[in-house]
């Protein structure tokens, strides 16, 4: 049987050629998503500046979560990465270098400071982290210009630095630090060993201890071994004597949590996104491998009842096709490794680049989603060859001596029963993303529900093809004439195959317009809601810190300000009481000033007095108070964002929108909890009786006078936020982008197989008279029709599951977004089916009328 | 006729078969309760105008269709009580196929399109018979070339030899000239003759040339899907005349308003 079927492989090479493409790409695409979920299972972040020191100590950023249950059975241990840099004892450093093969102990800290552009000091340029030089010998950064600072006033800059600013060693630049915006003597240029995520600014040991964000706290040690010294061994031995100060020792690539603590919630966010689109990815190839090969099986129809005729069991015709199917799989398969590596680290530099995650993570995969990948390519090859090989089983010899005429009965068991099933399926999913899921999660479970509905659709695909023939067939004569009336009589008997080139048209419109549309409802419900819970006017942000200590009162004595509040964002974790309803991601935490959000946010306040938020005091959202079973006036045990443990008086309870769900904490409380260390922020209201545009004169005025200080107004708050979220919708239209390619590619493979199979029947036209021209007219309005079909079922299909999604996450049942996007995805369905329908049939038409062209293929 | 216990002289019996078509509503009767068998060593030409039940007939004497009555006897077995692998076994094992065209797998060589039935039935073919059937089609030359490279004739020449490897109880040939010119039908249907005079083979052939039916031993006519006469060692004229005469009277039947070819109430 392999042999028989290897020799017809070698024969069909357009069958073949199709059904290998759609296998390759699909399993090169599940290669891909493979290799980003394993970087995002065991996220890998290179050590940059710290990464000539062996062993690195830092703050355990590890958090174990209350148990939700305790003392039961199913006692649930979630794990959580702290959100804000947990900071050492700077006295920890003596106790490091008292461990024996210790050469060399070097502190390490960040500090905030901000490079302006210009002179004026109005643009900031961007973040650089400003660290002593001492911990420049890490990276390792070497002086390519200059010397190192010494003395107060004195600045490294790195090259990329130095050559945004244009500054060279002996210039002065004016760098935003704590306490404000301060001019420095530039004494060096240095440049790094490597590839560096952020911009450096090193100061001298003296400024550095002045400038550190946490004061007799360091961010992390760099520890140099003595020669000959085992790091492993080394760092085990630093673990005991550090042991009990929340530190760990780090070594090799796990240094690089050290320097970016956050980095590995980027996996998370990997995982998902390549489970979803992995899952999508798999569903799609199961499709359109299906519908290859079950064209191509439909297309021998007669070559396989001639088989069933000379002898072949039902069985045996079921294992050839089968056979078949599985040789082209480990081909494709096996060929997908290259490309599907590629394609991952592609994708994920583009993720990168879209600011998904940090751009420190490192791509890495090695045998296992190959291994996965050619699995699922393997089982979606049998999956496929499976159904075909049922439908060539049922082959009646008898057809190898009739005209080909077109089955009766479609509506198999199997298409009715998995059509069913894939529907409650879809429906269900769909349920749950309208019930359950918010948010960017929405997604994982929006996608799958609508390829499921669309694979309802493809299953009974014929027997809808054959009604939207009968429909359209009054107003396509009607408005084409003889090609018209040709292609539709066509299309009266060819029904079958047809419907077999709609289904891929109206798959990749149900992706596109759904994907697309979910994405710019979502993103404008985002939207909406972020602007109806903005709370501000206007926004007047710090690069030097000083909002603790005397913007905010100097905002508020400015004319015109009716309230000026702190603001600073963390996470804190719920453990006295714990709250089973908390997940990693913990309790938002916002800093704020009491007296003014008792102004605006007196309208979610459910109980209490926001006027009391004042020390170590919360207001918490309604919601979780319930669930904690606490009102106001009981004390709470929080955990921090850098693990402080506090204690907070409940002082009132909030009535919030879901998503915007936070507990507010006095600024002076929260901020020094904070990586940064201070609130950065003050929002700011308009008093009575003042507009808008009154209060951002005068702010701009302040913004005007005070180095480092950037007023925005509401929109340019609400476009900020837009970018944001476009971001993350960049992300999905490249996805998406990546499996309508191939959908499109499929709708190709298809059209081109079963236009190509047709030779002998526009050779019977010509033969009749018909001018190439008309022939090719025929195939226009035939390609349309299929185009059409495919169109408005896709539409369909979209439009069903948009409507409830877009009611979900917008409380609108219309869809948001440009029409021109669905204008786009038309145009390229039908430019897409008609090419693939024209270009064969050009090929076919192209040569001399003879008799030759009747031949049977 | 067949007596159990006995081996039959019938290669083929058929017994008040009946054959529809088509929904309740349009109804076609295409064998109307047909008896008729077919002698071992035997080669019989089926006739009868278009639509009388020939193609019908052979597909239900061959297995390729269920009667809707009646029974068929194939190598002593009824056809009606086996399931479909049992029956695709049957054609495997007994009974080979020359159809008008379309005959072999494209993908395979001569060689390998001959010993397909053998294949199939997972038997490993004897090189030197395959051989000498394929040289005694005259292709010889042709062992390794695809049904592509072949004129209509030399694919005709396979599928015999196809059908005659196996040594078939029966071998069934629809139209098999019908798609060839004068010569070569007359090549094809001298190694058909030959093969029933010389290797004792069966073959049951439907036809509407009067000349392919002259070769045959035996020309059976249809009407209607009943058996409406036959001839022993026919002429071409002969044959012909039966034809017209066969034709003259469907037709009249059809004025006289009494049951027109195949309908029924």
């Amino acid at each position: 049987m392999l042999r028989l079927a290897l020799s017809t492989l070698r024969f069909r090479k357009a069958g073949f050629t199709a059904t290998f493409i759609a296998l390759l790409v699909g399993t090169a695409i599940v290669m891909a998503c493979g290799g980003l979920m394993q970087t995002g299972i065991s996220p890998r972040v290179p050590p940059q500046r710290l990464a000539e020191a062996p062993v690195v100590v830092a703050g355990d950023q590890h958090y174990n979560l209350p148990p939700t249950n305790p003392g039961t059975e199913d006692e649930d241990h979630e794990s959580a990465t702290l959100p804000e840099r947990v900071r050492l004892d700077a006295s920890l450093g003596a106790k490091i270098a008292a461990v024996p093969g210790v050469a060399k102990v070097v502190p390490d800290v960040s500090i905030p400071a901000t490079l302006p552009a210009d002179p004026d000091v109005k643009l900031v340029r961007g973040t650089a982290l400003g660290h002593d030089w001492a911990t420049a010998e890490l990276a390792p950064y070497s002086l390519t210009d200059g010397r190192a600072p010494q003395r107060s006033g004195e600045v490294v800059l790195d090259q990329a630095t130095a050559a945004a600013t244009g500054v060279a060693s002996g210039g002065s630049v004016q760098i935003a630090v704590r306490g404000g915006v301060r001019p420095f003597q530039v004494v060096g240029i240095a440049v790094a060993g490597g590839k560096m995520a952020s911009d450096a600014v090193f100061f001298s040991h003296e400024d550095a201890l002045a400038l550190t964000p946490a004061t007799g706290q360091v961010d992390a040690f760099g520890v140099l071994p003595t020669a000959g010294t085992d790091p492993a061994a080394l760092s085990t031995q630093i673990a005991n004597a550090v042991r009990d100060q929340h530190a760990v020792a780090l070594t090799g690539v796990a240094r690089g949590t050290a320097e970016f603590a956050q980095a590995s919630d980027g996996g998370e966010i990997l995982v998902i996104l390549a489970a979803v689109f992995g899952g999508l990815a798999v569903q799609v190839a199961l499709f359109v491998v299906a519908s290859t090969l079950g064209l191509s099986v439909q297309q021998r129809r007669r070559e396989v009842a001639l088989l069933r005729a000379v002898g072949a069991t039902p069985k045996q015709v079921s294992r050839m096709i089968t056979a078949e199917s599985m040789v082209i799989g480990v081909l494709a398969t096996v060929l997908a490794a290259f490309p599907g590596e590629l394609l991952g680290n592609w994708l994920f530099d583009r993720l990168s680049g879209f600011g998904v995650f940090e751009p420190v993570l490192a791509y890495h995969q090695d045998w296992i989603p190959t291994a996965a990948g050619v699995l699922v390519g393997l089982l979606s090859a049998w999956g496929a060859g499976f159904v075909a090989a049922r439908y060539a089983g049922r082959t009646r010899p008898v057809e190898a001596m009739q005209e080909l005429v077109s089955p009766k009965r479609w509506l198999t068991s199997f298409r009715l029963w998995w059509g069913i099933g894939s529907l409650i399926g879809g429906v269900a999913l769909a349920y749950l993303t309208i019930t359950v899921m918010d948010g960017p999660l929405a997604a994982s479970t929006a996608g799958p529900a609508v390829t499921l509905v669309a694979a309802a659709v493809a299953l009974f695909a014929p027997g809808i093809t054959r009604l939207m023939v009968a429909v359209l067939r009054v107003p396509v004569r009607a408005v084409s004439g003889l090609s018209g009336y040709l292609a539709m009589a066509n299309a009266r008997v060819r029904w079958l195959p047809m419907s077999g080139a709609v289904v891929p048209v109206m798959l990749a419109t149900t992706l596109a317009v759904f994907m697309l549309y979910f994405q710019t409802t979502q993103v404008e419900s985002a939207k909406q809601k972020y602007a109806s819970n903005l709370s501000a006017d206007a926004v007047v942000t710090s690069s030097t810190g000083d909002v603790g200590t005397g913007l905010l009162d100097k905002v508020r004595s400015l004319p015109g300000v009716g309230t000026a509040s702190a603001y600073v964002t963390s996470k804190g974790y719920n453990e006295k009481p714990s709250d089973s309803g908390q997940d990693e991601d913990g309790l938002a935490l916002t800093g704020v000033t009491g007296d003014a959000v008792a102004k605006t946010r007196a309208a979610e306040l459910a109980s209490g007095s926001l006027n009391d938020l004042q020390g170590n005091t919360i207001a918490l959202p309604v919601d979780n108070a319930n669930r904690l079973h606490v009102k106001v006036g009981d004390e709470i045990g929080l955990r921090l964002g850098d693990g402080a443990q506090v204690r907070l008086r409940v002082v009132a309870t909030l009535r919030s929108a879901p998503s915007f769900a936070t507990a507010l904490m006095p600024a002076g409380t929260l901020a020094p909890h904070t990586t940064d260390g201070i609130a950065s922020q003050v929002l700011v209201t308009a008093a009575a009786g003042t507009s808008v545009s009154q209060l951002m004169t005068t702010l701009d005025g302040l913004a005007q006078a005070s180095p480092g200080v950037q007023v925005a107004n509401r929109d340019t708050l609400t476009a900020k936020f837009v970018q944001e979220q476009e971001a993350n919708a960049w992300v999905n239209y490249l996805v998406v982008g990546m499996i309508l390619l191939y959908a499109a590619i499929s709708v190709v493979n298809t059209l081109v197989l079963s236009t190509a199979h047709r030779r002998r029947e526009f050779g019977l036209q010509r033969l009749a008279g018909s001018s190439r021209g008309q022939v090719l007219g025929v195939m226009a309005v035939e390609g349309m029709v299929v185009a059409v079909i495919g169109v408005v079922l896709g539409t369909a299909v979209s439009l069903a599951m948009l409507v409830p999604f877009s009611q979900a996450v917008s409380d609108s049942w219309l869809p948001y977004g440009p029409l021109w996007i669905y204008a786009v995805v038309v145009l390229l369905a039908v430019v897409v089916s008609m090419v693939a329908t024209l270009f064969p049939t050009w090929l076919a038409v192209r040569g001399k009328t003879s008799i030759a062209m009747l031949s049977p293929e | 006729m067949y007596q159990s216990g006995q081996p039959s002289t019938d290669a083929v019996t058929l017994r008040s078969v009946t054959k529809f078509y088509g929904g309740n509503r349009a109804r076609v009767v295409a064998l109307d309760g047909i008896s008729v068998s077919f002698a071992r060593g035997s080669f019989t030409a089926v006739m009868g105008p278009s639509g009388s039940g020939k193609s019908t007939l052979l597909h239900c004497a061959a297995g390729l269709d269920q009667p809707d009555s009646g029974t068929v006897v194939l190598a002593d077995q009824d056809l009606g009580r086996l399931d479909e692998a049992a029956l695709t076994r049957m054609r495997r094992d007994h009974i080979g196929f020359i159809f008008q065209q379309f005959n072999l797998l494209p993908s395979l060589d001569v060689v390998d399109n001959v010993t397909l039935p053998l294949r199939l039935a997972g038997k490993r073919a004897d090189p030197a018979l395959v051989n000498r059937i394929i040289e005694q089609v005259g292709l010889g030359g042709r062992r390794g070339h695809r049904p592509g490279e072949l004129s209509g004739g030399q694919q005709q020449r396979v599928a015999i030899a196809r059908a005659l490897v196996s040594r078939p109880h029966v071998t069934f040939a629809d139209e098999p000239t019908g798609a060839l010119d004068t010569t070569s039908a007359s090549e094809i249907l001298d190694l058909l003759r030959t093969a029933v005079r010389a290797e004792r083979q069966t073959i049951v052939m439907v036809t509407h040339d009067p000349v392919a039916a002259s070769y045959a031993d035996r020309v059976l006519f249809l009407a209607d899907g009943q058996f409406a006469g036959e001839l022993h060692e026919p002429t071409v004229d002969e044959v012909a005349r039966g034809l017209t005469a066969l034709s003259s009277r469907a037709s009249r039947l059809g004025r006289d308003g009494r049951n027109t070819v195949g309908t029924v109430r």
